[in-house]
């Protein structure tokens, strides 16, 4: 029963997540910026951030529909509401959340070469996402009575969740006056991993007016699978009990994984930047706790022959049948996995230097910024159906020494109106910044297809 | 102190956000009016007597049988789950015989428990006479509706219990009696 609960909120639950983090990205004024970009060019000492606190991230999109399609009070009843969004949506729509939090973060620069910037910590990250399964969503509303010589496609069952630490240490070097490199390693600690994908077959009833019975009720070549690792573990486990064992996989006792940040900042002249990186290049092993269950087979079913003795055949049990048929195997067997690939670029462009030296726009010691700059930036994140996309174009603006500030608009998959907004205050060596975006849908978060919203709290020097 | 006073400013914008961003217009209490309402089709039971497979054209056809019964059980707990006992509206068995047999059938339909004792109502529906070999099949139809406090009652069923029975059967008749059948699921329920 708990398996099968657990295939519904893996499956059915409608996730997507889209990790963009449009306002965050090659925002240098902030240590953050180095894990979506480990060549990102910052100009720390050190950093820290404060434990826990420096970086809260979460994010939720659905693509199809919003919370108001169904909850509107407008005085409709919600099944027809239901109905109508169940109808509008496919199974390429989804819904993701992504939620990460940093435990550890820190930096320094290298005291031997001072080109060189070490930095490093640790994070946990959950990610789910769930296509809609549209045709078994259908069948479990509407039933079969309207579809009948239309086949059902087990392949609209496709998500997956995924809870785990990760360790990481990176390096970014600049190279010279125009380029700076840098490349993060990771060690991924799964904690919990589910996943359904590329499921084949379909369910049809078809109309039979010459055949023994009045349908023919045929699964035909079906192979369904649910991969978990991290649960067979759990199962027998309570409370206090199943906290100590997360917090075991947290600490590298989990299925243990592999992988790589790479990224640069090029210079094209004083101006004019561009940059690029590619995060979560990397397979994670399951191997410990593995509990994969799959169901392959053809099977017709045509009803209870009876009474038997007019065909002498042997009596039938559907249920013996139907497992003999379709055989539910639970393999534990190694099985491996990409983490989400993603990948960033930018083209910015900076300007509004300051440099008359009668305010105190910048740091001691540092160089005169530029309060200004603008740019695109390109996202795209590989899921388990077909890559995600979005493109963004942002203006940077420094206000104060102590203010600095970033708006984003984003088209993407969930909209084409996605307005972000970053606030980063540095004041003495304490920062805090925050960042949210969709901010057009916040008067009405129900009506949004997706929001996003980070926080945390640095100290910079 | 002007850093105070950009903090100051900070917050009351934090604040603002906050307040304004919300979840309006929309009444998250309505998930408790979602009911599920699906209907399912799906076979029932099924057979096909041939005479040429029980009666010997070879007998005599003045003996006369004065009458034929053909009893058959088999397992069937579909109405035994919880799910379907609280949520299942009712059920419509359509039946459909198509008989070219010179003898009305009568068909007996049954539900057992455990023990094999008989629970709830017994069903008979007649097939009505058929025109000899060849011929156009005579087709009967009728349908069953089980209601919510029969399936109730059904709760323990474990077995289905069938009968076929025939009067006055002798060599010279010849045909096919055959029986289709479904039932129509009607669900109904919160979620």
């Amino acid at each position: 029963m708990r398996a099968i609960l657990l295939f519904a909120i893996s499956l059915l639950s409608l996730f997507g997540y889209s990790q963009n983090k449009e306002t965050l990205y090659d925002f240098t004024d902030l240590p953050q910026s180095l894990l979506l970009n480990p060549g990102a060019d910052v100009r720390f000492n050190y950093h820290l951030g404060v434990p826990f606190l420096s970086q809260i991230h979460v994010n939720a999109g659905l693509k199809g529909a919003s919370l108001y399609d169904v909850f509107a009070d407008d005085g409709r009843d919600i099944n027809d509401k239901i109905e109508t969004t169940l109808n509008t949506l496919t199974s390429k729509d989804y819904l993701t959340a992504t939620q990460q939090l940093e435990i550890v973060s820190f930096g320094w620069k290298s005291k031997k070469n001072e080109k060189i910037y070490f930095s490093g910590g640790i994070y946990q990250e959950l990610d789910v996402i769930g296509y809609f399964p549209k045709d078994f969503a259908v069948l479990a509303y509407q039933g079969n009575q309207d579809f009948l010589n239309q086949s059902f496609r087990f392949s609209t069952i496709s998500g997956s969740a995924e809870l785990l630490a990760v360790y990481h240490f990176g390096y970014t070097k600049k190279v010279n006056k125009s380029m700076t490199f840098g490349a993060r390693a990771k060690l991924y600690s799964s904690i919990f991993h589910a996943r359904s994908a590329k499921n084949k077959g379909t369910f049809t009833t078809l109309e039979t007016p010459q055949g023994s019975n009045i349908y023919q009720h045929v699964i035909s070549n079906a192979d369904v699978t649910l991969r978990t690792s991290g649960y067979r573990g759990l199962k027998d486990l309570e409370g206090k009990e199943i906290a100590n064992k997360l917090i075991g996989r947290a600490l590298l006792g989990g299925n243990l994984g592999l992988g790589i940040d790479l990224g640069f900042t090029h210079k094209i002249n004083e101006q004019l930047a561009i940059t690029g990186s590619v995060n979560d290049l990397g397979v994670i092993v399951y191997n410990k706790d593995v509990e994969t269950y799959r169901a392959r087979g053809n099977y017709v079913f045509e009803g209870f022959e009876t009474p038997i003795q007019f065909s002498g055949q042997n009596p039938e049990n559907f249920l013996d049948e139907l497992e003999e048929a379709i055989p539910l195997d639970t393999l534990s067997t190694t099985y491996v996995t990409m983490r989400p690939l993603k990948f960033n670029g930018s083209v910015k462009y900076s300007f509004n230097k300051y440099d008359d030296g009668t305010c105190n726009c910048y740091l001691e010691g540092e160089q005169p910024p530029y309060l200004d700059a603008f740019g695109i930036q390109l996202f795209s994140q590989f899921r388990p159906k077909r890559p995600q996309y979005a493109a963004s174009l942002f203006y940077y603006k420094r206000f104060f020494s102590f203010l600095r500030t970033k708006l984003t608009y984003t088209i993407d998959d969930y909209s084409y109106n996605n307005i972000g907004f970053l606030l980063s205050t540095h004041i003495d060596k304490i920062n805090f910044y925050i960042s949210a975006n969709n901010l057009l849908e916040y008067t009405n978060l129900a009506k949004a297809r997706g929001a996003s919203l980070q926080l945390g709290f640095n100290i910079i020097m | 102190m002007k850093t105070k006073k950009n903090y100051v400013l900070l917050y009351i914008i934090c604040l603002i956000a906050c307040m304004t961003s919300c979840v309006k217009d929309v009444d998250f209490d309505q998930a408790e009016d979602v009911v599920l309402t699906p209907v399912f089709e799906v076979d029932f039971v099924y057979s096909r007597f041939d005479t040429d497979r029980f009666i010997d054209p070879g007998i005599d056809p003045s003996i006369i049988v004065p009458e034929v019964i053909v009893r058959d059980t088999l397992n069937y707990d579909l109405l035994s789950t919880d799910f379907i006992v609280d949520n299942l509206e009712r059920v419509e068995l359509t039946f459909e015989f198509r008989n070219t047999i010179e003898r009305d059938f009568e068909f007996t339909l049954g539900f057992l428990d455990d023990n094999n004792v008989l629970i709830g109502p017994s069903y008979t529906i007649t097939a009505n006479a058929g025109n000899g070999e060849g011929t156009t099949p005579i087709v009967t139809t009728q349908i069953i509706t089980l209601d919510n406090a029969t399936i109730n009652i059904l709760a323990t069923t474990a077995k289905l219990i069938s009968a076929i029975r025939v009067q006055n059967l002798n060599s010279s008749l010849r045909g096919i009696l055959e029986l289709r059948s479904k039932g129509t699921y009607f669900f109904n329920y919160d979620l």
